[in-house]
């Protein structure tokens, strides 16, 4: 899998790696970016507020 | 004095500058530049051209009295190599454009496109890289310089009925702005033994519906010759830069660009060749050589037609020649080429 940004680089997707995937978006301009940094979600929970 | 044998040849395998800031001035780094043997024996010549003023009216007489700087006039440097899944990658890479690479580790797999001026980020202009050449480099070098801005202007493909590595070849034109330093200040790494393919490695030759590996029309493939041909436009422009006060190229645009691919096979009972040609057939035409599952290739047209079957002689064999004609498909574009080889940062 590797990651394609369109055209104009509004929206960036995973792709199979594939020429037949590749292909069709690459002759739209697509072209390789790195993986975007991965999102983690991070619960802070006050547990004295819980209570 | 010094034997051609000395000569050694490196050049970068990565891409001047970066992707997301490619450079037509910055060489390459000694960690993105490969070391290869070359069939073509010349060095690359700098041509640094001067002018005079023998056009020039009021001197009293018309001969000329004075040298002045014009430019470089670099020629074109052929890289002729065996075909090898690395070599293949970095040729269709800088000559294409566009270009992705699959893998976190070996065997990476690169998929090239013909990039596009609509959409290319460098809008008319391929990767560029450096090429080093040096002849006992050190203190005493006869030849130690690296050449900036060169990008690969076309290559030749060949594929042959012969045995051995002359039987699959590849060769890169190349051109360079003229800008150089020497000494080069580079240390070329140990000569690279890349991962050679040969014409009986081939693992599918399908031409527009015409299976020539298995099938009625098995066997009967002779020689296929491909090329590709970016027809730079001339790149000196004002403030395209000087070297040692002449003026260097700083760009190549692609031109007209051009794609061509002929071969020959044998004639046989119920050859659809000719008929592929006279009712207009196309399709596609896959080319792969397979030498393990490391160091594969794949030239893959997407829409191909045939514009002369000639009937000929090859070798005391009938045989027919046919000059392909292949078409921009609205979807798949023109060519694909998918290369696997353990080479990793090719053209990145």
């Amino acid at each position: 899998m590797i990651f394609l940004e369109s055209p104009n680089g509004d929206e960036v997707k995973e792709v199979e790696a594939t020429p037949k995937v590749l292909t069709p978006l690459l002759v739209m301009g697509w072209r390789q970016v790195p993986a975007p940094p991965k999102h983690e979600t991070v619960i802070l929970a006050n547990a004295k507020e819980e209570k | 004095m010094a034997s051609v044998n000395e000569l050694m040849n490196g050049w970068g395998f990565g891409q001047q500058g970066t992707i997301a800031s490619p450079s037509i001035v910055t060489p390459n780094t000694a960690a993105t530049i490969w070391r290869h043997t070359n069939l073509n024996t010349k060095p690359w010549a700098k041509v640094p051209v001067n002018e005079d003023d023998r056009a020039e009216i009021g001197k009293g007489h018309e001969f000329p009295t004075q040298l002045f700087k014009s430019h470089y006039n670099m020629p074109t440097f052929e890289v002729s190599k065996y075909a090898s899944s690395e070599f293949l990658a970095w040729v269709m890479s800088f000559s294409l454009g566009n270009v992705t690479v699959a893998g976190a580790a070996a065997p990476y797999t690169y998929t090239v496109v013909p990039a596009l001026g609509a959409t290319n980020p460098t809008g008319l202009e391929l990767p560029y890289f450096s090429f080093v050449q040096q002849i006992r480099p050190g203190g005493s070098a006869i030849l130690d310089e690296i050449l900036v801005g060169c990008a690969v202007k076309g290559w030749k493909l060949s594929i042959k009925n012969s045995p051995g590595r002359a039987s699959a070849m590849c060769s890169a034109e190349c051109v360079t702005t003229g800008m150089y330093t020497s000494p080069s200040g580079i240390t070329l790494p140990a000569v690279m033994m890349p991962h050679e393919f040969n014409a009986g490695m081939i693992s599918a030759l399908t031409i527009n519906g015409i299976n020539y590996l298995t099938g009625g029309s098995g066997k009967q493939f002779v020689s296929l010759d491909a090329s590709w041909e970016n027809n730079f436009r001339p790149g000196f422009f004002p403030g395209s830069g000087t070297q040692d006060g002449f003026q260097i190229q700083g760009r190549f645009e692609w031109g007209d660009r051009a794609f061509a691919v002929q071969f020959v096979v044998r004639v046989q009972a119920g050859s659809t060749e000719y008929a592929n040609l006279i009712n207009q057939t196309t399709g596609s035409a896959t080319i792969t050589f397979t030498r393990d599952t490391n160091n594969i290739f794949t030239m893959d047209i997407q829409k191909m037609g045939f514009n002369v079957v000639e009937l000929s002689n090859t070798d005391g064999i009938v045989t027919l020649q046919v000059t392909g004609v292949q078409l921009y498909d609205a979807v798949n574009g023109l060519v694909t080429m998918s290369i696997t080889t353990p080479q990793g940062g090719i053209c990145q």
